[in-house]
């Protein structure tokens, strides 16, 4: 089934992204900024914190996404949101220090 | 100085990322290799973070045009995180010089595919408007999801291992083979390049693989490319644009193969 026209569900999803990749851009863009005449860990800190953040964007907009097709009730989508979502996670989990 | 130099390269990228529809990222991640002697894997890593900025401010946009179908992209996102999350795991055992071969050839395979196709790499579909200005799209039904999932999974594999959004691979099988219309196909892809970039960028970043300090400063080059890039592309002839991508990527594919034979830069 597709189902494109859905305003307002387009417009939550894009209010995440928009929200993430603005507001990430402007956490760098002070760390950046910052890096200029502050020599301290402190810039570096907030530019770690802008990176991490746009990593956590999609995930933020997998879980909206599924809590939206949840509400709907419409379970098989919700059910792949959050399948998107466990495969997002599992990858943060199994990464873990491998140098 | 370093950050200056990376805001400018961000820049220049995703500027041409977005007149011409291919994602800046292919060409960060050699740049890095190749200028300013990053290890390819922390090249791949961290040109990530510029992909993942670049899908999410541009699908923001598509899906204000409510041109993204998002269930369709949900359903292949399951495939197409799944092999990023897969091939990102797998880099960590890959060598330095496989890595480069692979990344050079891809750039090869995609410059010859754009010029056979005569420079267009853009839909020549444009969208209808109704009266209230808003975007028609004819109804369709998506088709053959094995196959859409297969492709997925691959695109999210090559992903994962170069650090590229799979544009190329996902919007010809959606619009070819799942019966999707294009301008559809071309948004959805772009929602799923985030998602696809992030499952694998969580692998690099606890492996180690994201340099933050360089991937701070791309980002935000990139963000302000693609911002301009995007408002440019109506206005001006892609062709030439699309050529001079081109020949940046084959300078960069012959600058990895001599950099492959010789052990050190061209």
């Amino acid at each position: 089934m597709s189902q494109l026209r859905e305003p307002a569900f387009d417009r939550v999803v894009a209010l995440v992204l928009r929200v993430g990749a603005f507001g990430c851009f402007f956490i760098m863009l002070a760390g950046l900024l910052m890096g200029l005449f502050v020599h301290t860990h402190i810039p570096g800190d907030i530019e770690r914190a802008g990176v991490l953040l746009m990593l956590a964007t999609p995930v933020v907009r997998v879980l909206v996404a599924g809590v939206l097709f949840l509400r709907e009730k419409d379970w098989k989508y919700g059910a792949i949101s959050f399948g998107v979502l466990a495969i997002l996670l599992l990858g943060a989990v199994f990464g873990i220090g491998e140098h | 100085m370093l950050s200056a130099l990376l805001v400018l390269l961000g820049f220049f990228a995703g500027l041409l990322g977005a007149m011409t529809g291919i994602g800046g990222g292919v060409l960060l991640s050699p740049i890095l290799a190749l200028h300013f002697g990053i290890p390819i894997r922390e090249a791949i890593g961290t040109s990530l973070v510029a992909v993942i900025t670049t899908s999410a401010a541009s699908s923001s946009v598509h899906l204000q045009r409510h041109t993204t179908d998002i269930r369709l992209g949900m359903t292949l996102e399951l495939a197409t995180s799944l092999g990023a999350a897969v091939t990102a795991f797998l880099v960590g055992y890959f060598n330095r010089n496989a890595l480069e071969g692979i990344f050079a050839g891809f750039l090869l395979y995609s410059s010859v595919t754009i010029l056979l196709r005569g420079g267009k790499i853009k839909d020549a579909e444009e969208p209808t408007v109704n009266e209230d200005g808003e975007t028609v799209i004819p109804p369709y039904e998506p088709q053959r999801y094995p196959l859409g999932l297969g492709a997925s999974l691959f695109a999210g594999g090559l992903s994962g291992l170069l650090g590229i959004g799979g544009g190329p691979i996902k919007v010809p099988v959606m619009y070819l083979f799942m019966n999707v219309p294009l301008m559809v196909a071309t948004a959805t892809s772009n929602f799923m390049i985030g998602v696809t970039a992030a499952a694998s960028a969580v692998v690099y970043y606890r492996r180690g693989d994201i340099l933050v300090g360089l991937a701070a400063p791309l980002a935000v080059g990139v963000f302000l490319g693609s911002l301009l890039g995007a408002r440019l592309a109506p206005r001006i002839h892609t062709k030439y644009v699309v050529y001079l991508l081109v020949a940046i990527m084959l300078y960069l594919a012959g600058h990895l193969f001599v950099h492959l034979l010789t052990g050190k830069s061209a």
